[in-house]
């Protein structure tokens, strides 16, 4: 009787453990196919798939540093800075703004609360003809500053943030800062941001990780080779001259444009994997 | 000077539910008041008001000379030692009991003076280095508690700063506050709703009840000459028995009734109550059970069926049924009372305690202090 039972939860084991892997196959398999490329020349990526790692590594690396029409150095540069000024102005102000309406009572608050709602529910793609007429008006067409500026105004952040706070943030810390001494802003910058910091270091990876990724809004803002963000890059890559096409090197450049989110989630996935609970349970 | 005067203080939260109707209320420079009441009675609002947390919607609140009513907390010179004690998560002891002393620019070697000195009082010193996280409810408490000390404040403020804490730390460190304040010489205001905090701590006890205050006196005062049935019951444990009595005029004085029971009285008060009721009020511990007193009682007995006897150690506590109300009297632990028991019990008649039935205020109590 019990060794059935135990043969049963053997192979249930199994079965669980076999289902898991082709999950996991899936997922890593294209990743797999990218490193694999990345590593052959383009004759033999048309030729077919293989699972053994090519010799062209360094060639492919070497051709996407010195092509000239596809500037990868300030391509990421560039693309760490965006990514870094919106992570840092959209945790921010989140948390600020989150702070304001979970602290201070005031007539709009309700309004104000289901207005930043609003803005969530909103697709980039309906304001984004209206986002580039302002950029223009503005003069900042061509420049880095709409892509991570908006950030600003990040509601769903805000809504994480706003969640974290309620739950994590006596009013009582607040009012001790006070009779402390602390200004509003003071109390806000030392007392609440570091009691914040779980929840700004998980938003701050989600929002490192999906700037870096934009491309609709770059593609529309900038058209400066030397203000291209990597997706940009990517995407004028695979529609370059016909006859200059090389698999090897688009492989490459995509390898290279991932592999610092691959560095920032290996990093920080304790945060992230702790961020999921974050604010449904309180300490 | 730090006195404390509330003038015809009003208030009403934003939802038009008045909290407090109108507080009339002076804390003398130095003094030691706690304010007591069920929750919902306005001290905690009270305390705030003074702290500035809690804006007031009429009247004038008065901290020395000074009217503070739009004045900022932190410009008020008063420390206030929370419930949860509110320390600063991420900051160590140390820090947290410097914070204010920064903010006010102190140089930082008067800064480390005081905090090291709050913390040589209140034991804190193998502490300073530790998150509050690591520390015990006892520890926090007194990092609260030095926090406040740190800054020197005219006022301090304590909003129910033991209720988080075990029965016996509770004790530890109410002894520890009033040494507290002996030392620093200051006005302490402070909130509870534990009774026997409010009389082995204050100068004075303010019994709130509903934003009124009901009484403001010294705590033997507050316990011998209650002025109505509220305070009177709210202050002792077990609290006072209420039984309704008729009331009958005996030659030159006056004689209260309850079933069998009858009681004389000679309270000049009570002339205009012939034939009515009142409420008559006493203390457990005001029911003797001695063959001597009831012997010389004559009339004046409550005989009973013990419903429940509760053996304390020193003292038993016996419950029983009479006149129609539920009774409770404290006798000493040697006298071997049982459940089913018949007892007799004599009412200390120096003791006794009379209040309207309507008003519920006391007419005249029988004791003087």
């Amino acid at each position: 009787m019990r060794e059935t039972k135990e043969k049963r939860g053997v192979a249930f084991t199994i079965f669980v453990h076999m289902v898991l892997i082709f999950l996991a196959f899936l997922c890593l398999f294209f990743f797999y196919i990218l490193i694999i490329n990345s590593t052959r020349d383009h004759y033999q990526i048309q030729k077919g798939f293989s699972f053994l790692p090519g010799t062209h590594f360094m060639e492919n690396l070497h051709n996407v540093l010195n092509d000239a029409n596809i500037p990868v150095v300030s391509g990421i540069k560039n693309s760490l800075l965006v990514s870094v000024g919106a992570a840092v102005l959209a945790t921010y102000f989140s948390a600020l703004t989150a702070y304001g309406l979970y602290a201070y009572d005031f007539k709009l608050k309700k309004p104000a609360f289901i207005f930043i709602m609003l803005i969530l529910s909103m697709p980039t793609q309906v304001s984004a003809l209206g986002f580039v007429r302002l950029v223009e008006k503005m003069n900042m067409m061509n420049t880095l500053w709409p892509l991570f500026l908006p950030s600003i105004a990040a509601p769903a952040v805000f809504y994480f943030m706003y969640s974290y706070i309620q739950a994590s943030l006596p009013m009582e810390l607040v009012e001790a800062a006070r009779m402390d001494g602390c200004s509003e802003f003071g109390t806000f910058n030392r007392i609440v941001l570091p009691i914040m910091k779980p929840a700004i270091a998980v938003q701050a990876i989600f929002t490192f990780v999906q700037t870096w990724n934009t491309y609709f809004i770059p593609a529309l803002i900038i058209s400066d080779n030397s203000k291209k963000t990597l997706p940009i890059l990517i995407a004028s890559l695979r529609s370059a001259d016909f006859l200059k096409f090389d698999m090897g090197k688009v492989y490459m450049l995509i390898t290279v444009a991932i592999v610092p989110i691959i560095i920032v989630y290996l990093l920080l996935s304790r945060f992230i994997v702790a961020g999921v609970t974050l604010g449904g349970v309180k300490e | 000077m730090a006195s404390i005067s509330f003038k015809h203080v009003v208030k009403t939260y934003d939802n038009g539910v008045t909290v407090i109707p109108d507080l009339n209320l002076d804390i003398n420079d130095k003094e030691f008041v706690v304010l007591v009441g069920p929750s919902g009675c306005g001290k905690s609002t009270t305390l705030r008001m003074i702290a500035g947390l809690e804006s007031i919607s009429e009247g004038d609140l008065y901290i020395g000379d000074r009217l503070v009513n739009d004045v900022a907390p932190k410009n008020r010179d008063i420390a206030m030692v929370f419930q949860s004690y509110a320390l600063y998560p991420h900051m160590t002891v140390y820090k947290n009991m410097s914070f204010a002393l920064e903010l006010k620019k102190t140089p930082k070697e008067e800064i480390d003076k005081k905090v090291h000195e709050a913390a040589r009082i209140l034991e804190l010193e193998p502490y300073l280095d530790r998150k509050p996280k690591a520390l015990s409810g006892g520890q926090r408490q007194r990092v609260a508690l030095g926090r406040a000390m740190v800054r020197d404040p005219e006022v301090f403020l304590l909003d129910e700063p033991l209720s988080n804490l075990d029965a016996k730390l509770r004790t530890e460190m109410r002894s520890q506050i009033a040494a507290l304040h002996k030392r620093l010489q200051t006005t302490f205001v402070y909130v509870t709703h534990d009774q026997t905090e409010a009389m082995t701590m204050g100068d004075r006890i303010c019994v709130m009840k509903e934003g009124v205050i009901q009484q403001f006196d010294i705590p033997q005062k507050l316990y011998n000459k209650p002025d109505n049935m509220f305070v009177a019951g709210f202050i002792g444990s077990p609290q006072m028995n209420f039984l309704p009595a008729l009331v009958e005029k005996a030659g030159e004085g006056f004689m209260l009734s309850v079933d069998s029971c009858r009681v004389p009285v000679s309270v000049a008060g009570l002339a205009d109550y012939v034939g009515k009721e009142v409420i008559l009020g006493i203390r457990p511990e005001d029911l003797h059970i001695e063959a001597d007193m009831v012997e010389a009682s004559g009339h004046a007995l409550i005989e009973a069926r013990i419903d429940l006897a509760e053996m304390m150690g020193s003292e038993i506590y016996l419950y029983y049924q009479f006149g129609g109300q539920k009774m409770i009297s404290r006798i000493p632990s040697k006298y071997d009372v049982k459940e089913g028991d018949r007892v007799c019990l004599a009412p200390d008649l120096e003791k006794l305690h009379i209040f309207d039935k309507d008003t519920e205020k006391a007419i005249h109590q029988t004791l003087s202090v």
